[in-house]
């Protein structure tokens, strides 16, 4: 009997690795990691001066200014990969940072508030989870109406910019780590930390569970039939992803607020659009089913460059970068759109 | 064949119903180990609703399902296959942007401490595909590959779960010859190791080839079981058509419409190698004015698919087609209309109402799309329309104002009817065009279709009833295997019997004519 | 069944029945609690009153309104009108800023017609990626959603443009026949897109795309260039509505000009009773949900009610309608119907056995 088709493990072991990296499913994510380069080598041709323009400070920076984003971003990648989207994340931002604002002055440990605060944001994203599974809404609908919900709610509780004056909260801002000098310097601080952490159980969830695979399995646009049909729960996997993207919006509300040290009702409008965007450049398929959480971070660090570089291009003015981030986005959305229209 | 075991699989009085149709009435049904059982039936007999019972998808209205000797009653997918029955689905059914590895493996993934490893998931999956002489990267996404591959990693995931009865639902559909024999030594394969295997597909030789029993079904109930070297081709078919032998000799002298004299001149639509690959072979084709050309076939044949590349409702990818004898091109279905050809779609849910226009919106819609967007038919010309059609028609309730979606099926289907007919095409492509309706409606339809040619429309004519085409039809194509075949002129000596016959002919045996 | 009676079930049934009805309760509420607040005074000929300041406010969302309808119809949905209009206005008025006639008229019209002209290559511009590139609408109109933007603030370089020209000022604060101009501007665009879409077959062939894409592709529909129409439509309208909004100001902050104004525009159109899902719209309705959703801010004034808080209520409404909307609910109340009357036909075939 002859044997079916394809490389096979007689094939030489380069071939096999050259197959595998010009795989469609990493083509967007090569996309984006090629674009983190390229402007890397820019940066490098144009800044990079004596003490160079890649340095463990920049890295650090974008770390510390897109941390909040970070997290949005991973839950977001969640949200998107099953073909969804998640539209209440910036007022979930805005909602939680006034309710740390809030509480802590009423003397409740920072602990509970914080807990408070994350749980927000997963109660948010039930109510898109619910209303998208059981009441089978159109996900950016539900979410939309979930985001006039967490504004609404947030100018309740106040329509001014409250500063948090909490001692613990203002240590744990403070709270940082530095190794090297001057432009070597590397500054570690809690945020960062907390992005990093979520980065890697977002990575194992998605990529080493029984969930994380539905996940994808539920994106391919069949309401989730193959994967039922496969004994798996593509129901209950629709409920979870919008309480994970709550959730890391509650944390990511955290996150703004520590580095803002303030809680105000007008933050966070259009940040949810900053976030489907960096998940958008790191390669994730707007229409669902593939996408990496890694290449999400790439994304978000192309976000944070086009800024780094726009700014020291002396285009210091804030349209460049929602221009430039713009037409990135068409790019990645018109090279994924003939990406997948291939695959049928 | 083991006769002597006990049956693996024991469904009896199998009954489930859907809003308003019996999809399964008291239908049984038994599988032994180590044996290729084919279910058979038209298009809507039961089959997929019989195999989604026993899968877990569906749960049936009354009867006792025995796996093993053990009553058991599925509330999900997961729990049949827990009992070992596997599917590979008659659309591919796995996940197609995930690797060959999970889908294999998936539900059943080696996993070291809460998570997947990924090392041993790949190792097992090349194990299950090795036993099924697939080499393939299992690392590789799954889309990447050919369909045939696809086929094999769904029946070597179904092979994991040790499956004792693995069913096919129409695994060959989208194969090549080839690839076929290689699916039927894996099958057979398997059939050694003393898995049950139930197996469906329309393509009758590859029935005969592979299978040891048949069940038959239609309209829901069960025909019979038989075994394959038992039953002859020709039985097969009218068992699955519905009609005894006999009885299809027995029907009485119809009014052949037979051609007053022979067509000459350049036909109205001709067709030459137009075939679309996957759907229907390259074929010719002749329609001259006011003529009737019937094509039948058993459902799935692809005289569905003949019909819509002459429409240009899908896009053929060889061949030609000329109307009046000019070549034309059909990139879309407005075109066609504008060349005066009609299309009405067998489906009429999802390719014919549409359901929140009202019936007068729904009548005018083709005319209106012909005369194009800011050209709006007048007012009084469509009140006309509507009325004439209406009238004509017998459409009840003879309300044009009520939304589409309101009416029978039957008078929604004289409302497509009317539909196409307003455009006064030249051109007329009439797939089922009786199905679901009344038999005083029937009659209506088929004697309008006559009416019509006379008046010099060519009509092609598609049934699953074939009295029907006989009636009406002046010449008979015959549609077998997705190859639109023979060319029949239809007279007093052409009955539903010889078209039965002509439609289980191996086409190895070529046409006698 | 007697005639009145049929009438009050048709009236009841009707799409609109229930919008009119909320917006009359909460026009009577707030009569009731702010005595006055339906009164209309006349000054200089001119109408003045809290209605009257509601209709002027309901002239923006309804102009956004009236193009997303068209686009909702086919399926659709256009994220990118706020920006449009931010595009239209900073285009008007820097052409405005940079002319030496900004106060002739001409020059006026020709800001306008420019500001509309962009505004209408943008709606293309959506609509070329929506049906030849064939992008989900979302992901489609929300690229310039966030690129349009930036590119307002390009063409004002940051600053908030203001400039002097009384005739273009006319256009948002001026009167016509007693009426504020924005009134008249978007009861005129409301006619004419009425007579657009309802005097040729486009209202029926983009209903015809929404409810069913096959059929209405095999019926002969050129879905393509009817959807592209909508889009285009579209953004000729937000143009429009950038331009009427920003006139009274004469100050084009790109920042915020139309700012989450498209989910006022999605909100009106729902509330006017067309699906999200597509198909059937109802241009009619969706001049009463702008109206709602104008009331709903007043009101909220009105009754003390921090105004703040209007999100919320807004999120109530998306949430209520859509749920009502929902087929899951409808297909149970369905199920319960059914249930219902096949139960009534076995009590009447039971009651009739005997006899």
């Amino acid at each position: 009997m002859t044997t079916l088709t394809s490389p096979t493990s007689t094939t030489p072991r380069w071939r096999t690795a050259l197959r595998r990296a010009t795989d469609r499913r990493y083509m967007p994510v090569a996309g984006s990691v090629l674009t983190l380069v390229l402007m890397l080598v820019v940066g490098e041709m144009r800044y990079g001066g004596s003490s160079g323009f890649l340095t463990p400070r920049l890295v650090s920076n974008l770390l510390v200014d897109n941390s909040y984003l970070l997290v949005l971003a991973i839950g977001m990648t969640f949200v998107i990969i099953t073909g969804g989207i998640d539209l209440s994340v910036g007022a979930v931002v805005a909602l939680t940072g006034l309710v740390i604002a809030t509480l802590l002055p009423m003397g409740l440990p920072l602990p509970v508030v914080l807990l408070v605060a994350v749980l927000i944001g997963s109660a948010m994203g039930l109510i898109i989870g619910v209303m998208v599974q059981v009441f089978d809404i159109q996900p950016f609908i539900a979410s939309l109406g979930v985001m006039f919900l967490a504004r609404g709610l947030a100018n309740v509780v106040s329509v001014n910019s409250l500063a948090i004056t909490d001692e613990g909260f203002a240590s744990l801002a403070a709270w940082n780590v530095t190794f090297g000098e001057k432009a070597n310097q590397f500054r570690l601080n809690a945020a960062m930390l907390v992005a990093l952490v979520l980065l890697i159980v977002g990575f194992y969830l998605l990529h080493y569970t029984r969930f994380g695979r539905t996940v994808y399995g539920v994106g391919v646009g069949d309401a989730g039939n193959a994967i039922d049909l496969m004994g798996l729960r593509a129901g209950r996997t629709v409920l979870w992803v919008y309480v994970i993207s709550g959730t890391c919006a509650g944390i990511a509300g955290i996150l703004f607020a520590l580095y803002t040290k303030s809680g105000y009702n007008l933050t966070g409008i259009g940040m949810e659009l900053d976030a489907i965007a960096a998940v958008v450049i790191g390669g994730t398929i707007l229409t669902g089913g593939g996408g990496y959480i890694l290449g999400t971070a790439v994304g978000v660090m192309v976000y944070g460059l086009i800024q780094v570089l726009i700014s020291r291009e002396g285009l210091g003015e804030a349209w460049w970068t929602k221009i430039f981030i713009g037409a990135v986005l068409l790019v990645f959305v018109i090279v994924q759109r003939f990406l997948t229209a291939r695959r049928r | 064949m083991s006769q002597a075991t006990s049956p693996v699989v024991e469904m009896t009085g199998i009954t489930i119903e859907f809003p308003g149709v019996k999809a399964l009435d008291g239908v049984d049904f038994r599988l032994f180990p180590g044996e290729v059982h084919a279910l058979m039936g038209e298009n809507g007999a039961g089959k997929s609703t019989l195999i989604k019972v026993l899968t877990g998808v569906y749960q049936a209205g009354a009867g006792r399902i025995v796996v093993d000797g053990v009553e058991r009653t599925f509330s999900g997918t997961d729990e049949a296959q827990e009992a070992g029955i596997s599917t590979v689905y008659q659309e591919v059914n796995l996940v197609g942007n995930l690797s060959v590895a999970e889908n294999v493996m998936l539900g059943h993934e080696p996993r070291t401490g809460p998570f997947i490893s990924w090392r041993a998931m790949r190792r097992a999956a090349r194990e299950y595909l090795a036993r099924l002489h697939v080499d393939v990267d299992p690392g590789a996404e799954l889309s990447s590959l050919s369909v045939a591959v696809q086929q094999l990693c769904a029946i070597a995931r179904a092979t994991v779960v040790d499956a004792k009865v693995l069913i096919l639902d129409e695994p060959t559909s989208s194969l090549q010859k080839n690839e076929v024999d290689e699916l039927f030594a894996v099958v057979r394969e398997l059939k050694e190791r003393g898995v049950a295997i139930l197996f469906v597909s329309h393509f009758l030789d590859q029935v005969y080839e592979i299978s040891d029993r048949m069940t038959v079904l239609r309209n829901g109930r069960l025909v019979g079981e038989y075994l394959t070297p038992e039953l002859p081709r020709l039985e097969l078919v009218s068992k699955m058509i519905g009609r005894a032998e006999g009885e299809l000799g027995s029907i009485e002298a119809r009014a052949h419409r037979v051609a007053e004299s022979a067509h000459d001149g350049t036909p109205r639509v001709r067709a030459v190698g137009l075939g679309k690959h996957g759907r229907v072979e390259p074929f010719d084709l002749e329609l001259f004015p006011g003529q009737i050309v019937g094509l039948v076939g058993l459902l799935g044949s692809g005289r569905t698919e003949a019909a819509r590349l002459i429409y240009g409702a899908d896009r053929p990818d060889s061949g030609e087609l000329e109307l009046d004898g000019k070549r034309v091109r059909l990139p879309h279905p407005n075109a066609a209309l504008r060349h005066d050809v009609a299309f009405s779609s067998e489906d009429r849910k999802r390719e014919g109402i549409i359901g929140d226009l009202t019936v007068r919106e729904n009548i005018a819609l083709a005319v209106q799309t012909v005369r194009g967007v800011w050209r709006r038919v007048p007012k009084k010309e469509i009140d006309e329309i509507v009325d004439r059609f209406m009238e004509a028609l017998n459409i009840h309730p003879r309300n044009p104002a009520m939304l589409l979606k309101n009416l029978s099926g039957g008078n929604q289907q004289k409302v497509l009817l009317a539909r196409w007919l307003a455009t006064s095409p030249k051109v007329l492509v009439l797939d089922e065009p009786t199905r679901g309706i009344d038999v005083g409606a029937k009659a209506e339809v088929q004697r309008l279709v006559i009416e019509l040619a006379d008046r010099g429309m060519s009509v092609l004519f598609i049934s699953s009833e074939f009295e029907e085409v006989l009636r009406v039809s002046e010449r008979v194509r015959i549609v077998r295997d997705r190859v639109v075949a023979d060319e029949l002129v239809n007279g007093p000596e052409l009955t539903s019997q010889v078209l039965v016959e002509r439609i289980a002919q191996t086409p190895e045996k070529g046409a006698v004519a | 069944m007697t005639a009145p009676t049929e009438l009050a079930r048709r009236v009841v049934h009707h799409k609109l029945f229930w919008p009119v009805v909320a917006l009359l309760v909460l026009l009577l509420a707030a009569g009731v609690r702010s005595p006055g607040f339906l009164s209309v005074t006349v000054q200089d000929g001119h109408l003045f009153g809290q209605v009257i300041d509601i209709m002027r406010g309901a002239a923006t969302p309804l102009l956004l309104a009236l193009g997303m309808a068209l686009v909702i119809a086919t399926g659709g949905i256009d994220l990118s009108v706020g920006a449009v209009m931010a595009i239209s206005l900073a285009v008007s008025l820097q052409f405005l800023d940079n002319s030496a006639t900004a106060d002739q008229p001409s020059t006026a019209v020709v800001a306008v017609l420019l500001g509309v002209a962009v505004a209408l290559v943008l709606g293309a511009f959506n609509g070329f990626m929506v049906t030849v590139l064939g992008i989900q609408p979302f992901i489609a109109t929300m690229i310039l959603m966030v690129a349009g933007r930036g590119i307002a603030m390009l063409i004002t370089k940051g600053q908030i443009t203001t400039t002097t020209s009384p005739p273009f000022k006319t256009i948002g604060s001026g009167f016509f026949l007693g009426l504020p101009m924005p009134v008249i501007i978007a009861a005129v665009a409301f006619v004419v897109v009425v007579i657009v879409v309802r005097r040729t077959a486009l209202g029926m062939l983009l209903e015809s795309i929404g409810i069913n894409r096959e059929a209405a592709r095999l019926a002969g529909v050129r879905s393509r260039n009817v959807t592209w129409f909508a889009y285009a439509a579209s953004g000729l309208l937000a143009g429009l509505a950038g331009i009427v909004y920003g006139a009274p100001t004469m100050a084009a902050d790109a920042n915020n000009i139309g700012l989450m104004k498209e989910m006022d525009a999605i909100l009106c159109v729902v509330l006017g009773g067309t699906s999200l899902m597509g198909g059937k719209f109802y241009l009619g309705g969706t001049v009463v949900g702008a109206l709602i959703l104008t009331t709903i801010e007043r009101v909220v004034i009105i009754f003390h009610i921090p105004s703040q808080t209007t999100p919320l209520f807004k999120a109530i409404v998306i949430i209520a309608v859509c749920i009502a909307q929902s087929p899951v609910l409808l297909r149970r109340l369905d199920l319960r119907r059914l249930r219902r009357a096949s139960r009534r036909r076995a009590e009447l075939a039971s009651q009739e056995v005997p006899a």
